[in-house]
């Protein structure tokens, strides 16, 4: 509370003020009456104003500037009412008591959006189990029945499955509730199993595929790095150069307090632009629109996993030559205690 | 022949799978009964149980518990909850092995075959004609002759080895292989096959693996 903006507000008590005291001075001077008792009058009459407005300056200053720094200084401004000390003046009341309701609706339409939400990530989740069974069968069959199915119906359902996958993902990363599980997990086994899952793919695309020295154990929930791990070997497959020999390089390497894991293509990379804003969500940049079925979303959803398992991910790459993608998993001291 | 037994509500999926396994040289029986599967899986006494978790009646967890409380087989889950929290769960209450759908009919077989073998404590050896075969150290041993093979010609050995009398893909092997971290192009099997090919050629058994023109290789 400022109080130059305080004394502006309160304008109208300066000029009533002055208008009593001229009439006053006009009464005293058409009474003839003692110089002195105008000035003693006049005293009163100022101390009488300086005690009113500091008296209510200082009821009011307490309770407003309590309230305009918690707000600042909460991380979530609406608990401010939590922190306030019950104001002493009327307008202090009044205005904790609106803010309560104010808060209390909001409350209100804040659940009844999370609830939709969750019965929402509820239903995906249900269908997409749902929605494997029938791609399930549909594998199964091309297994089965090599001779009436060829390779590219597998590609095809390969990539039914990862669509299907990536919104499951999608469901479980922009949800409050945080379902995963973190234990400790060999890197390398998850590699493979990533590996495995794109092995058509790659092989299709003659992409050499490397990897090296990915032996660490790490704390991470193994479905969801599978997952992030999927994005980027996509990527990687889908912006590769169809004018060299590709290949996708995979190494981890250990550092005083933490592993990291990096995925290098020689793809066409990505420009120097765009780089900045490839976890955005939706974005697509050039390279989306040289490809056509680029969504915006592995990349997004890739970080906002890794943000929520506490790893890191970044992205270096350069058009025409590269792209390496970095996951850096901590080994926080947190997880060796409970263990 | 090993029984294993399908508890699985989808009848397509189900028959899909028995077809799979009956390939492979498995006798697979389908679960009918739901209501009382658990009767049903020990009359039957399987040398291995595939295992839903979404199936009536009994959420599939609960049957793992219900049957580790009375039996040891060896039991897969094979399921459509793809989450850590679920195959935590199935693994503290015994389960083998957890395999979400869809899955990759080649690493089902492979993952099976793991856990049968794992189960059965079947050795390292395996013979074949005059020739016994040491898998883990990688060499082949014919009376005082000795051959070793590189892991990768060891890996498409052994799996030619496992399903014998049966023509192999080119994919299976090629599976295998990337199942066990050896991520080679198609060139490299096709030279890796024919430096196994030379190899069993030096202890006699120069026609052992034929070429299958389009499909694959079988070990006659």
């Amino acid at each position: 509370m400022k109080i130059k903006e305080y004394l502006k507000d309160k304008m109208y008590l300066f000029l009533l003020f002055f208008g009593i005291y001229s009439i006053t001075l006009l009464l005293l001077l058409a009474f003839k009456t003692d110089k002195s008792l105008t000035i003693v009058l006049s005293l009163l009459q100022m101390i009488f104003l300086l005690t009113i407005l500091s008296v209510d300056y200082g009821r009011k200053k307490k309770f407003y500037t309590n309230l305009l720094e918690n707000i600042k200084n909460l991380d979530k401004a609406y608990f401010v009412l939590e922190t306030l000390e019950k104001p002493n003046f009327y307008e202090g009341k009044l205005m904790v008591e609106a803010l309560y309701e104010i808060n209390k609706s909001m409350c209100e339409m804040v659940k009844t959006l999370e609830m939709q939400q969750s019965d929402f990530k509820e239903y995906i989740e249900m269908w997409i189990h749902e929605v494997k069974i029938p791609i399930s069968s549909l594998i199964l069959m091309a297994h089965n029945h090599k001779e009436k199915f060829d390779k590219k119906s597998m590609l095809q359902l390969h990539r039914l499955e990862e669509y299907v996958e990536q919104v499951l993902y999608y469901a479980r990363c922009e949800n409050a509730e945080n379902d995963y599980l973190i234990k400790e997990v060999n890197l390398e086994n998850v590699v493979s199993k990533v590996a495995l899952k794109n092995k058509d793919e790659l092989l299709e695309n003659k992409i050499d595929f490397q990897v090296k020295e990915t032996k660490y154990q790490i704390y991470t929930d193994a479905k969801w790095l599978e997952f992030i791990l999927n994005q980027i070997v996509n990527n990687s497959i889908k912006y590769r150069n169809e004018n060299r020999a590709s290949y996708i390089k995979i190494e981890a390497r250990e550092e005083k307090d933490k592993i990291i894991l990096s995925i290098l293509d020689n793809g066409i990379g990505i420009k120097e632009s765009d780089i900045k804003r490839v976890f955005e969500k939706t974005f697509t940049g050039h390279n989306g629109r040289i490809k056509t079925s680029s969504t915006g979303m592995g990349l997004f959803i890739a970080k906002n996993l890794c943000e929520k398992l506490g790893h890191k991910i970044s992205l270096e790459s350069k058009e025409n030559e590269y792209t390496k993608v970095f996951i850096t998993f901590y080994k926080n001291e947190f997880y060796t205690v409970t263990k | 022949m090993e029984k294993i037994m399908i508890v699985e509500d989808d009848k397509i999926i189900a028959s899909e799978l028995q077809k799979l396994l009956v390939s492979s040289d498995y006798e697979a029986i389908i679960l009918q009964d739901f209501q009382n599967a658990e009767t049903e899986i020990l009359s039957v006494n399987p040398d291995l149980l595939l295992l839903d978790i979404n199936i009536p009646y009994l959420n599939g967890e609960i049957l793992l518990e219900k049957i580790r409380e009375k039996s040891t087989i060896p039991i897969i889950m094979v399921t459509s909850k793809n989450s850590e929290i679920d195959e935590v769960l199935s693994m503290s209450y015994g389960a083998d092995d957890y395999i979400t759908k869809p899955y990759n009919p080649t690493i089902l077989l492979l993952r099976i075959g793991a856990v049968l073998k794992r189960t059965k404590a079947k050795g390292d050896t395996i013979t074949y004609k005059d020739l016994t075969i040491y898998t883990k150290k990688g060499i082949i041993k014919k009376e005082k002759e000795e051959i070793v093979l590189t892991k990768n010609e060891m890996i498409i050995f052994n799996y030619l080895l496992n399903n014998q009398n049966r023509i192999v893909t080119r994919d299976e092997l090629m599976t295998d292989l990337w199942n066990n971290n050896e991520y080679i192009n198609d060139n490299a099997l096709t030279v890796n096959i024919s430096r196994l090919r030379n190899k069993l050629k030096e202890i006699g058994h120069e026609d052992a693996i034929e070429t299958r023109k389009g499909i694959g290789y079988i070990l006659s």
